[in-house]
């Protein structure tokens, strides 16, 4: 018997217009796209800050080291910072420099204490043995960002000083200090070869994506089911349709609801990707970024599909039981809270398997039916999974699919006739036992 | 069994220690109006909910429009559940044809339907707007229309008059005669027995799960046999203590309704009355109301009196007592 009779149908309908129609619709729609790209603008502009430091600062260098200072101002100088030697402060006391630092131009001083271009620390030296420290003072805070660029500098000066001592000239030491790059091509069977840095962003993206889907629309369904007890239509329903007609009309409507909310973003991203794209291939290839490797692996895309929609069939299914004990909007968030618990752990777990993608733990979590609608997608972009993974992964998600939908299915029938109070644990053991 | 509508046989159903029914047996003819009585918590709910099928029973046989499978017939009956609700966010227009769909309605004769309905009601010109804009008395209206709209042959009303203003208890009263006067089944459950006794012609009494009574109405009265005295006077009521005499008073405030002992003759209580000094208004001879049949039944089932007494109510108390009957829930 198909089980989408029109009864279903119509609920589907009605579930699914009433949701697109609402202001949460046209408001999320449009809004979750303007947060992200503010905080994209935020984040490109706080990064474009640190690189070229608009800060500057006017930073005193007080050598002890005899020869050290000069390439240290030198190097400073490169980056932006204003630095000069300070004369006359290399023989006196810490007290002293900092006496000075307060009633002078400087807002930093760099101390670089006598013998520190002489020690090398042996590897796994004692902290007696440690070169002594380079100290710099502040009048103000010190971003990070400009301490770095101080380390760095102090660091080139400090190889080019020791390269002079040992006799060595004409090397730049920028060219001793650059350090490797590393491009991992994964080649496939199919001959594919795909930028793996590009790929981990994106599986990370997908599980934020996918865990922020399961979270809004499972709250969506629990909503559903309190309001139609809160406004006791519920018995009107249930003495025209069967409880699982009801169930199942309510999941693929809400569902329906979260694939037209995702398919616009989609098309919008698609659209904007594609016009970044065409607008700024040059900026791209100068900066690394090969296109030609990014090919759609759609076979993969098919699965990470799948299993969003397996993962959306099984949340929803427990977010319906669990919104059914239910009698009151407050009473739902609680029991939303376990159901919470589970989304959150695989995307936890997200980022470390995305650096180790086919470690024990990663492929034994990714097969869990809870975590796999999260983890396998991560896991399929950034590694190959061998296919026995990828079947028993879909085989156990469609068995628990299935268990829930049974459980979900005898506790919503019992659990939708409860108003006001909740039902304790025992009870709703009962329902599912005798339902 | 065609001239069958509701078939009940040794009905039980518990919700953990509680008993809601027990062993119930019931017969609604096709076409008749008729009446589930009882006090609050006395199992009326859960009997019809387990005729709708929305609960299973533990034991028991149920048939509904000629078959076991409620399920099939769904689309024949309408129910109109105590707590009544719709949606609020949806037009009316679209509640009415999404209901209608329910019933198995197609799109475009539910919406049919659903004009013709607001249009008799006239709430034409409300189709589109949503029922949280709509008045209490309205939205009662249009709850109605949700329970009648696909002509069922059967309709089923738990307490349809509570919570009602007047013009809306004559409302739905029109349906109810207009549904039996095209043929439909009508069963309600009330605990106001002045409203069974107006409408219905068949009534089934439960209290405290077991049926005490079951029949017509003018039956029901007539087995009672015995003649009932309602007597309204200003005085002393030493008189109706006479055991030779009564069996039986009930007091109804501005009067009282007296059962005679089999075999007594009124007159002689009228004698004690006047010789008693008493002023009376009234002293009629009366069918027993179903009132005094359902006390009296209820007392020999041995179920307190006073518990039943209190369930019982006239319509001027009505505010707390559907107030009450909310309480009533399967935990």
């Amino acid at each position: 018997m198909n089980p989408l009779t029109a009864k279903v149908r119509a609920i589907v309908r009605r579930e699914y217009l009433q949701r697109v129609r609402s202001r949460w619709f046209l408001l999320s729609t449009l809004g979750i796209p303007l947060l992200f790209i503010g905080i994209g603008v935020l984040a490109g502009f706080l990064a474009l800050d640190s690189e070229t430091a608009f800060e500057t600062h006017s930073l005193g260098v007080v050598d002890r080291t005899e020869r050290l200072g000069a390439h240290v101002v030198e190097e400073l100088l490169q980056d932006s910072i204003l630095a000069s030697e300070a004369h006359g402060l290399e023989g006196t006391s810490e007290e002293a420099v900092r006496e000075r630092l307060l009633d002078s131009a400087y807002d930093l001083f760099l101390v670089l204490p006598p013998g520190i271009l002489e020690s090398a620390a042996e590897p796994g030296a004692g902290l007696e043995e440690r070169p002594p420290e380079i100290r710099l003072l502040s009048r103000d805070n010190v971003g990070t960002a400009v301490q770095r660029t101080i380390r760095q500098g102090v660091n080139r000066a400090l190889v080019r000083s020791r390269l002079l001592d040992a006799g060595v000239e004409g090397i730049d030491p920028a060219i001793l200090l650059q350090s490797a790059r590393l491009e991992v091509v994964n080649v496939t069977e199919e001959g594919v070869a795909r930028s793996q840095e590009m790929f981990e962003v994106i599986s990370f993206l997908l599980a934020l994506v996918f865990y922020a889907a399961l979270i809004v629309y499972g709250q969506m369904m629990i909503r559903s089911i309190v309001e139609e007890k809160t406004s006791d239509v519920v018995e009107v329903m249930v003495s025209s349709v069967r409880p699982w007609e009801l169930m199942l009309g309510k999941i693929i409507g809400v569902g329906a609801v979260g694939i037209t909310q995702l398919l616009i973003w989609g098309v919008v991203m698609g659209v904007a990707i594609f016009l970044g794209l065409t607008a700024g291939a040059s900026a791209l290839a100068e900066a690394g970024v090969d296109l030609s490797a990014a090919q759609v692996p759609w076979g993969v895309v098919g699965l990470i599909v799948t299993f969003l929609i397996l993962g959306y069939l099984l949340y929803a299914g427990m977010f319906a039981g669990g919104g059914a004990t239910m009698g009151s909007e407050q009473d739902a968030q609680q029991v939303a809270m376990p159901i919470i618990m589970l989304i959150i752990v695989p995307f936890v777990a997200a980022q470390p398997l995305i650096a180790s993608p086919n470690a024990v733990w990663a492929v034994v979590m990714s097969l869990v039916p809870f975590f796999s609608p999260i983890l396998m997608p991560s896991r399929l972009l950034v590694s190959s999974v061998p296919a026995v993974q990828v079947a028993a992964a879909v085989v156990l998600l469609v068995l628990c699919i299935l268990g829930v939908a049974w459980v979900a299915g005898r506790i919503y029938r019992v659990g939708i006739l409860i108003k006001g109070q909740r039902a304790n644990l025992p009870e709703i053991i009962r329902w599912v036992r005798h339902g | 069994m065609n001239d069958v509508a509701i078939h009940l046989r040794g009905i039980t159903k518990r919700f953990g220690k509680n008993t809601a029914v027990r062993d119930l047996d019931l017969e609604v003819p096709r076409g008749c109006i008729y009446g589930l009585l009882g006090p609050n918590g006395a199992g009326k709910t859960t009997t019809l909910r387990i005729i709708l099928d929305i609960i299973g029973s533990d034991a028991g046989e149920v048939m509904v429009l000629g078959t076991n499978a409620v399920e099939e017939v769904r689309p024949r009956i309408g129910y109109l559940p105590e707590e009544r609700g719709l949606y609020p966010k949806m037009s009316v227009i679209e509640q009415l044809v999404f209901f209608g769909e329910l019933k198995g309605l197609k799109r475009q004769e539910a919406r049919r339907a659903a004009l013709a309905g607001l249009e008799r009601l006239g709430l034409t010109e409300r189709a589109r707007d949503r029922v949280e804009a709509l008045s209490k008395g309205m939205q009662q209206k249009v709850q109605f229309l949700c329970t009648i709209l696909h002509a069922p042959e059967l309709l089923i009303l738990d307490e349809p008059f509570s919570g009602l203003d007047p013009l809306n208890v004559d409302l739905l009263k029109q349906f109810v005669l207009d549904r039996q006067r095209d043929g439909a089944t009508v069963l309600f459950s009330t605990h106001l027995i002045e409203d069974a006794e107006r409408l219905c012609e068949r009534v089934c009494m439960i209290a405290g799960a077991t049926k005490v009574l079951d029949g017509r109405v003018s039956d029901v009265k007539a087995a009672t046999g015995r003649r009932e005295v309602a007597i309204a006077f200003e005085g002393d009521g030493g008189f109706l203590d006479a055991p030779s005499l009564v069996e039986r008073v009930s007091d109804h405030g501005r009067y009282v309704e007296v059962r005679m002992k089999d075999g007594a003759d009124p007159q002689e209580l009228l004698g004690r009355a006047v010789a008693g000094g008493v002023r009376l208004s009234r002293f009629e001879l009366v069918e027993p109301s179903l009132r005094a049949i359902f006390l009296e039944k209820a007392t020999e089932a041995g179920l307190s009196t006073r518990d039943e007494e209190a369930g019982l109510s006239r319509r001027d108390e009505e505010d707390e007592e559907a107030e009450a009957a909310r309480q009533e829930t399967p935990a």
